[in-house]
Order: structure tokens, then sequence, then C-alpha cells
């Protein structure tokens, strides 16, 4: 899809923007609706936004022991790769910024580099906590990637069978060709436990409990993040903020793209409206089910048992669904 | 699982008692000035017992001057001073290191002491009207 | 006495880097310095250095009269706020001779028991709050609430009850606050069985306290631990049963540990819940008997308070008072001398003083994922029991050797008996 640089921009702009926004929007949902479940009234909704406001306004302190540049040039470079993240996902209906020039490959290592920034930052913080909560980001993410990896590609293969000759890992074509109608039985349970494996990859990939072993606030006092403190750390916040928006995308494109507009032939603006809607329920609607019920629900999970659960139950329910999906295909 | 009771929970009433307001406001001291002045609502506290450990009332004329309020208040809470132009010591008592222990109501024998409910005792000033009794 | 050493090794060669826990850490509620040395995230030492709650109340208590330090004793710690004055009262009675009258012991029972329900269930909270599992924590204090609710309704005050004093107890149960109280022990015993199910069959918190700072049986007995912490590892020890007390010496009690559960005591964390929660219901069970065998009398052998100073004022002697706390034992020492308001000698021996080197077996061969969790394990209250910081006349701070120590308390003990 050609794109003049003037439209490009605006729209990249209106997608940051109103990513950033998003982000900050569903996490206060997820302070409000965790609070609740608690029993306690919790913070407004707009309590990020004066989260944000409020860290811009402190002092960048920069430790003494740390690697000066590397630690000011993280939280900038997290924050820039997640952005970008955004541009290649469908969002609101519509499909990637940019589709046309990266798919799900770029997308798989897009998501790996924030985590990256956060471990490099931490280590070149030179802080005991945030070292430790560095190693413990870079063991999780070496756990919880195999399964991303295997769900992607299975997926992928698939449609790759049902449509040869079309650009696969595409997002465009992931999201107009959802695969819950294109494979039999056994592909459905195929699909139904990937599903399932990305659900629990989710909150590892935000660092949400019970995986937020790196961050974890009461034995590391705050892990990576120790050290971080004003500008710094409003990038990482926002980061994460937008990092959950771009996930939750992610999850509703490659399984549920479907859109209302169609379905009750509407159209021109009033479409668009129903379809952005109804795309900002669905990501409330993952973002409730893997991030915040799971963050209320469960205690913190040792490293050791972090990755033990990722390489030995969640590849092998990925690995069995992508068995299924493959056997479908000669049923 | 305590899935269920998460979801009992989100539905239902949060178990915090929201006093005196919400959420933070903008202003704190325009709210109160608003309270004051009758405009504005806050939340009542939760109900409290009528033998509460709130600050110690005194009554002036039944005193005798005996001291012994001072002698057991364990945290020097208690002056015992001789007004000018009557016969016996009163008392003054500064409510900003009071413990609350009501020892000196114990130990009154004429029942010039006892406790009230008010607990709504946080100021700036350590020596202002509402924390010193005499 | 077993003379058994326990190989507690502090410091390693294997050891990678030491990471400083405390005194300010989100895992401690209360200052206390440990230096883990690490090999990985494994501990393979520990270093404990505690003193930084001193406030010199021992100090301050020997310059007031004794009914000024009583409140002074209910004030050294929030959680276990009557298991001091209820030590300090039985000290004190016991050197000047005053009897309680059995009403006012009964009393006393009540208010001690419904303390240890409050302080139990803020441990529970706090544990799972270690763990990351704020949900337990907040649904927890919930359920706290309503015993904080029942002190307040019966003593005027959520913590810091003011309710012993020496002779007997400040306040009644009147009949229309026991409707009160029974109802509140109804919202336990329903509350308990829940609590059980969210801490004992959760699978998350299994994960992260079974086989988790493991304190074996003879480690509890050698380094004489006490309460819920020695408890939990089999030993079947406590004050209210060995040396029955107030009401407890009217009722068939027994010191329960996880065999009451029906597991086996294995002295990990795990172990701990379960010792805890269980001792919730046990407390249940003791204030329903004492609500209703209160029997009738006075409330105090002394009520007058110019007799009563004047009675502490003739008197003379040495006593020794001792509560099951929620921690363990509470052992207060008083030495009065007459004609003096003051005490001569006031020595405390809050509980978590006796459980702190329980801590280094626990840690060793644990994870540091581990260390907020073992830490609140013992339920410790750095500030009832800070007493041992050692700076030498010259200003000068050394950590003594085990022999040295025992020379310098022999010869603090000789200097006390005068």
């Amino acid at each position: 899809m050609t794109v003049t640089i003037a439209n490009a921009v605006w729209q990249g702009l209106v997608i940051l923007f109103g990513g950033a926004l998003l982000g900050m929007i569903y996490k206060g949902f997820d302070r409000k609706l965790a609070a609740q479940m608690q029993g306690r009234i919790g913070p407004p909704i707009r309590q990020p936004f004066y989260d944000v406001v409020k860290l811009m306004v402190k002092e960048n302190i920069v430790p003494d022991h740390a690697v000066g540049w590397l630690y000011n040039l993280m939280p900038l470079l997290s924050l820039a790769a997640v952005g970008t993240l955004l541009f290649y996902i469908p969002l609101g209906g519509y499909g990637p910024l940019l589709g046309g020039y990266g798919d799900l490959i770029l997308i798989l290592y897009l998501l790996a580099v924030p985590s990256l920034a956060m471990v490099v930052g931490g280590f070149a913080a030179g802080s005991p906590f945030a070292t430790i909560g560095a190693q413990r980001e870079m063991v999780m993410m070496m756990a919880y990637e195999f399964p991303l990896a295997i769900t992607f590609l299975s997926i992928a293969w698939r449609l790759s069978v049902i449509l040869p000759g079309q650009p696969i890992f595409s997002l465009t074509t992931l999201a107009a060709n959802p695969l819950w109608g294109l494979v039999g039985p056994m592909g459905f349970i195929g699909l139904l436990l990937l599903f399932l494996a990305l659900l629990v990859v989710t909150p590892a990939e935000l660092a949400k409990i019970p995986f937020d072993i790196p961050e974890a606030e009461t034995e590391i006092a705050g892990g990576l993040m120790a050290e971080y403190s004003g500008r710094n750390l409003a990038m990482f916040y926002l980061g994460d903020a937008i990092k959950m928006v771009a996930m939750a995308s992610l999850m509703v494109a490659l399984f549920f793209p479907y859109g209302l507009a169609n379905l009750f032939g509407v159209a021109g603006v009033w479409g668009t409206l129903i379809d952005v809607a109804f795309f900002l329920v669905k990501v409330f609607v993952v973002i409730f089910v893997a991030v915040i019920t799971v963050r209320v629900g469960f205690a913190r999970l040792k490293i050791g048992q972090v990755t033990r659960m990722f390489w030995l139950p969640v590849t092998g329910v990925s690995l069995l669904g992508m068995l299924l999906l493959t056997l479908d295909r000669f049923v | 699982m305590i899935l269920g009771t998460l979801f009992k929970q989100l539905f239902s009433k949060p178990a915090t008692n929201p006093f005196p307001v919400k959420h933070m406001p903008r202003s704190v001291t325009a709210v109160l000035q608003k309270v004051a002045m009758g405009q504005a609502e806050i939340h009542p506290p939760v109900p409290t017992p009528k033998d509460l450990r709130g600050k110690i009332g005194y009554d002036r004329d039944k005193c005798i001057g005996c001291g012994l309020c001072a002698r057991v208040c364990p945290a020097s809470v208690i002056e015992l001073y001789k007004p000018e132009g009557e016969e016996k010591n009163k008392i003054r008592m500064y409510v900003a290191r009071c413990t609350f222990c009501a020892q000196c109501v114990d130990a009154c024998p004429v029942g010039a002491l006892w406790t009230t409910e008010n607990f709504l005792l946080a100021d700036a000033d350590r020596f202002s009207e509402n924390l010193i009794v005499d | 006495m077993n003379n058994q050493s326990i190989n507690l090794e502090i410091g390693s060669n294997t050891a990678c880097y030491s990471v400083p826990v405390g005194p300010v850490h989100p895992a401690l509620k209360e200052p206390i310095r440990f230096q883990f040395d690490l090999d990985g995230e494994q501990i393979v030492g520990v270093d404990i250095k505690p003193g930084f709650a001193h406030r010199g109340i021992e100090y301050m208590g020997m310059r007031r009269n004794l009914i000024q330090t009583l409140y002074l004793s209910e004030r050294i710690c929030g959680i276990c706020s009557i298991s001091h004055p209820l030590a300090f009262t039985q000290a004190v009675e016991n050197a000047a001779g005053i009897e309680v009258p059995p009403r006012a012991q009964y009393i006393r029972t009540v208010i001690g028991e419904l303390e240890r329900i409050h302080s139990h269930l803020l441990w529970a909270g706090v544990g799972a709050h270690e763990l990351g599992f704020d949900t337990l924590l907040h649904l927890v204090w919930n359920v706290r609430e309503k015993s904080m609710d029942l002190l307040e309704q019966l003593t005027g005050n959520r913590v810091d009850y003011a309710i012993p004093i020496f002779g007997g107890v400040r306040r009644d149960i009147p009949e229309e606050k026991v409707p009160l109280a029974y109802e509140a022990l109804d919202h336990y015993k329903r509350a308990l069985q829940q609590l059980i199910d969210a801490f004992l069959h959760d699978k998350s918190v299994e994960l992260r306290t079974r086989r988790v700072g493991v304190l074996t049986y003879d480690q509890a007995v050698a380094l004489c631990a006490a309460g819920p912490t020695t408890r939990a590892s089999g030993v079947k020890k406590d004050v209210r049963v060995d040396m029955p007390y107030l009401a407890y010496a009217d009722m068939d009690l027994h010191a329960i540990t996880p065999e009451d559960y029906g597991t086996e005591p294995i002295g990990d964390v795990f172990d701990n819940i379960i010792v805890r929660l269980l001792e919730v219901g046990q407390a249940v069970e003791i204030i329903e008997f004492c609500l209703e065998n209160l029997p009738e009398g006075p409330l105090s052998s002394i009520p007058k308070v110019p007799a009563l100073l004047a009675a502490l004022k003739k008197a003379s002697g040495e006593g020794i008072g001792r509560h099951e706390a929620p921690r363990g034992e509470c052992f207060h020492y008083v030495r009065l001398e007459e004609g003096v308001e003051e005490m001569a000698v006031w020595k405390v021996k809050a509980p978590t003083y006796s459980n702190l080197m329980a801590w280094v077996p626990k840690f060793l061969g644990d994870e540091i994922a581990d260390v907020p969790i073992i830490a609140a394990s013992i339920d410790p209250c750095m500030c009832c029991m800070d007493r041992v910081h050692l700076v030498d006349k010259s200003g000068s701070e050394s950590v003594r050797a085990k022999t040295e120590l025992v020379r310098l308390s022999r010869e603090k003990t000789r200097r006390i008996c005068g």
C-alpha cells in the first residue's frame, strides 16, 4: 500500500498519541478494576495521567556508578520501539499503517526490544538490585519467547497452506482471514490451545504478576526500575502502557479481527465509529482476562518456577496446538 | 480458587469507608472551607462507641487541684498551676502529647475528668485552641 | 541441655556478590539490616544487624513511677500491645504480692486472645503482600477489621487498649457488650474456613511457601525459638500450656502444631501459616469459654489510685511475668525497692529476640526471591526486640562471639541480682 510521506507522518502521529492515550486509559481501568476486585475504592481512571505528569516534573537522577549515556538512552529506545510497534499492528479495524513494510517477524523482534532496553538499562544502573532484576528479565525472556514464536509461526504456516501465494506473515492478510472459520474441528482445538498459550505469555511479556519478577517490589525494591526516576521513569511507564495496548491489539488481530460494521451492514462514518468502538472493547476484554484478573488472582512466582512453567507446560500446549493444526491439514 | 470472591467483590460496594471524600480534591482547604459554610458535605466516619478514648473533658469547677492526674499521666500532659485570685490549683492539658490512656480519668477523686468521643484532632499548631484543655 | 552446635556459617568462598537488605526495604516492615552473600540467586551467607529501633525504653521506664511505666510498656509495640502490659503487671504483682481477682483475669485473657486474632491476621496479610499477592492482603485485613471493631467497643481503642492495671483491669465487659462479642466470634468462625481455603489451598501460595525457609525440630530446640515459629517445626512449646496463668489455668489447652491440620511438621513457611491460622481458631474458642464462664466479682483488688500508688511504693522484691504473645514468650523482670516510686531494674525480653537466630538456618540455601517471605515468617517485631546494640564505651562497635556473650550476661545477672 503506497503511502505519501505527509499522510504517513500525520497518521503516525495520530496513532502514537492515540496509543499513548489509550494505554493510559486502559492502565487507569486496570488499577480501578483491580482495586474493586480487592474490595477497595482505587484511584480515579485518570490517575496514570497524573502519574506521568508528576514523573516528568521530578528530578532525573543518574547514579554515580551508572553508565550515563546507556542509562539515559534506554528509556528512549524502549519508548521508540514500542511506538514503532504500533505502526505494524492493525488498529481500530484499519490495516496497519506500515503494513507493506513490515510483518509478523518484525513484530516478534520489536516486541523483544523494549524488554532488552530494560535489561541493558538495569545493568547500566550499577545497583545490585537492578542487576538482579536485569538478570531475571533476561532469563524470563528466554522462557516466554519460545511459545510466542511457536504460536506465531503455526498460525502463519497454517494460513499459508490455505491461501498459497499470499504474503502470509503480513498482518493485513492475517487480520483479513481469521483462521477459526477456515480449519476443521481438530484445527479449531489446536487454535484454541495456541490462544491459551498466548494468553499466558501476555502477562509475562508485560511483566505483570504472576510474572513480574524482574520488577518485584517487595523483593528487590523495584528491580530493574529501582534507580530510574523522573523523565526516564515516565518514558518507561508510557512504554509499558503502550506495550499493553500493542500486545492486546496483536492478540485481537490474530484471533478476533472481526468487525461489527459489516455484520450490521452499516457503512460510512457510523460504520467506522462502530468498528473502532468494537475494537476498543475487544482490546479491553483481552486486557481484562490476561492482565487484570490474573494480576489480582495469583502470587508472584520465582524465576525458577517461571522458566519451568514456560518451558514445560506452556511450550507443551503450544506444540500440541501446532501439531493439531498440522494434522488438520491432512484431515 | 479465589476467582469467585474476586468477581463477587467486583460488583459489590467497596469495604472502604470514604471518609471524608472519595478522591483527593484539587485543594483540601477549599473543600474544608465549603464544609464549614455548609455548602458541601463530607462522608461521616465509621461510628464510634460511646466510651471511645477520645479527647479528655475537664470540669474546672469540680477540680480540687490534688494533682493526682498529673502524677499518673505517662506523657506529662497535665500541668498543675495556681490561677491568679483562686485558692485551689487547676490543671491545663496539652492534648498534642496525650496518649488517651484515660488514667487521669481513673485517678481523679471528684470526677472532674471524663473521656469524650472527639478524635478529629489533627492540627498544624500544637498549641491551638482545640488542643489545649483547661 | 543438648550441646549440639548448629552450623551457622556466615560468609562463604563461593559468593559472587553481596546484597544488603535493609534497614529500609520494601520487604521489611521494620528496620533491620541483612547482608546476604549470594551465588547467583542462592543465598550462601547471611549476617544480621539489629538495633535500629532501639529507643531506650528500659531507661525511660526506670525513671517513671510504675503506673506511668505501664503505659510506656504498652507502647513498646503496637501489634503485641497488650502482651507487654500483661507480662509487666504480672511481674509487678509478683514482686509486690498483689492479688488479681478472677473476673479481671478472665477479662485480661479475653483481650489478650482478641489481640492474638488481630496480630495473626495482620501477619497473614503481610505475608501475602511479601509474596506479591495483594488481594489476600486486602481480604485478610478486611476480615481483621471485625476484631479491631470489637476491641474498640470493649476497650475504647483499636490499638493500645490500656486495660490491665496493677491488681486487675480498668474496664469491665458489661452484659450489653457480650452479644457484640459473640457476633464477632461467629464472623470469625465463618471467615476462618474462607481464609484457610484462600491461603492453604491456593496453588501459587503453596509454590512459594512449601519447603522454603525450613527450620528443623532440632534447630528450633537448640536455638530456643519461641512461639508459632517453633511450633511450626513441631516443638510443643507454649507458655499458656507449660506454665498456665490467668484464665488459661482453667482451660484444657494444647500447643498447636501442623499435626493439628493433618500434615507432618517440616518447619517451612507453609507450616507457619498453618499454625497461625489454626491459632486464630483456638483464640476464638478461648474467648467463648471466657465469656461463658466469666466469674462475678470486683475488677481490681486495689481500685483507688492513691492506694495503689502507696502499695507500689511500699513494695520491694523481684518478680517475673510471662505471657504467650502472638510471637512467642514475652518476659519481663522487675525489681522494686521499698520507699522508691521508680523501679530499680526493668528488663524486657521480647519474643522476637528468641526468634532472631532462627533466621540464619532459614535463609541459608534459599533464593533471594524468598527473602521477604522468610523474613516475615518468624513474624518479626523489631520494636519489641531491639535491645542488643553493642557499642563500646570508646564508641567502637564490635560483634561478640558466643562465649563472650555468655560471660557478659552472667556478669550482668550478678549485677542485677545485687
